[in-house]
């Protein structure tokens, strides 16, 4: 009866905000960094890795039926990497077209910095090119730096046409001085509201780079709104 | 005869606990942390109308196994009105069900869930974007509108219901946080009369 009417009752939901914690509360001055590597992902720019691997099967099949073929095994290997050296380069061009120009993490950090002056609750929020030092760092309470692991353009819907949308995985972490103990971490999915076809993305390059940098934007600001909330009325 | 009788009570168990197959999306008050909006002096609000204005207001989305029906254990204008009262309560204002000092009212642009299948793995996407009013009750006049959505999105089983859950009480919290931190609602707010 107990385990029948567990249903009834659902589990709390898990808290989506973050708690909030005196050191973020008190500070003022911040130096918001752009940090980290970014990995740009779009179906089907990375789909060629099936053509790239199939020197190392076609030869598998022949010397199944012509056992001498290893003795030409080491020269597999050797096209396989040409294969693979081709794939690899055209996979690294076609991402290229996505990201030219595009630092994620500095587009980010500059969306998150202007939200945050916008509020009117710091006293200084300044984005820096690297790691503070000298004056910059002596000015700040405290360092944010601001990570884009992944970004790029994802599924959102299933059926057809399947839909697509841009999006950034993102990471905040606000670092105070001087103990550099990090007081607030938040990390979020954010993703485009537009959701377009495939093709819309594939087809028009422009569109893409477009949706791209506007999720990025987007994430900045999502970033610095779950700061305001975690700080409070401060 | 036994077995249906055992249905039967099996039935009647999950009437009476309330075990139902519909989602009970929420945004918690334990959550909830007051900000800038407490940082406008407390006013008397009425919350309402919220209106979903969605085309199909029966459902939030489709199961991928089946294409059934996703549905809420409330009416989704109930869940994003009683967000905002929590929100507003928290931040000291006082959510009163008439008159005031000023009226937010809301319509629910969107409140969905989205999937879109893999190997293995499901990724949910939950939307919610309201639109949201705020009158001057004294004034008689509505001083600002806003839009503003919340999307979340995530990997998870197939039939994972409290992947479901949390994908569209997140989108919810993001949703209500950007109106909670948003300078210009705040601002609004400090200019209605009490």
């Amino acid at each position: 009866m107990v385990g029948l009417s567990a249903c009834a009752s659902a589990p709390p939901p898990p808290s989506v905000a973050t708690p909030p914690s005196a050191p973020v509360s008190e500070v003022h001055r911040l130096a918001v960094v752009p940090s980290g590597e970014s990995k740009l992902t779009v179906p089907g720019v990375s789909a060629s890795d099936d053509v790239g691997n199939t020197v190392g099967r076609v030869f598998s099949d022949i010397a199944k039926w012509y056992p001498q073929a290893y003795l030409y095994q080491a020269l597999a290997v050797l096209v396989q990497r040409g294969v693979d050296w081709i794939f690899q380069d055209k996979r690294s061009s076609a991402a290229d077209q996505y990201a030219r120009g595009i630092t994620p993490s500095a587009v980010v950090a500059d969306a998150f910095t202007r939200t945050l002056v916008a509020s009117g609750r710091f006293d200084q929020v300044r984005t820096l090119q690297g790691e503070p030092v000298g004056d910059d760092r002596r000015e700040a309470d405290a360092v944010v730096r601001v990570l884009v692991p992944t970004w790029g353009i994802v599924r959102v819907r299933g059926g057809k046409p399947e839909m697509m949308a841009a999006y950034a995985d993102v990471r905040a972490q606000v670092s105070v001085r001087p103990t550099s103990v990090i007081t607030w971490e938040h990390d979020e999915d954010v993703t485009h509201g537009e959701r377009l076809p495939a093709q819309a993305f594939t087809g028009d390059l422009q569109l893409a780079r477009q949706a791209l940098k506007d999720v990025l934007e987007r994430a900045g600001q999502r970033l610095a709104n779950e700061l305001l909330y975690a700080r409070g009325d401060q | 005869m036994r077995a249906a009788a055992v249905a039967v009570v099996l039935a009647a168990i999950a009437a009476l606990t309330g075990c139902s197959s519909a989602l009970d999306v929420g945004y918690p008050e334990a959550a909830v942390n007051p900000g800038l909006l407490a940082s406008v002096a407390p006013r008397r609000v009425a919350v309402g109308p919220v209106t979903d204005r969605r085309s199909d207001q029966t459902r939030i989305g489709a199961r991928p196994e089946n294409g059934k029906p996703i549905e809420t254990a409330r009416p989704v204008a109930d869940i994003v009105r009683d967000a905002l009262v929590v929100e507003l309560t928290r931040n000291g204002h006082v959510v009163v069900p008439e008159g005031g000092d000023v009226r937010v009212a809301a319509d629910v642009d969107d409140f969905w869930l989205d999937t879109a299948g893999s190997d293995g793995s499901t990724q949910y996407v939950g939307r919610v974007a309201l639109a949201v009013a705020i009158r001057d009750e004294q004034g008689g006049s509505t001083v600002l509108v806003r839009r503003y959505a919340g999307i979340r999105r995530r990997y998870a089983d197939p039939d994972a219901k409290e992947a479901w859950r949390e994908v569209m009480d997140t989108a919810l919290a993001r949703t209500v946080h950007d109106l909670a931190t948003d300078p210009e609602l705040v601002r609004a707010l400090g200019t209605v009369s009490r």
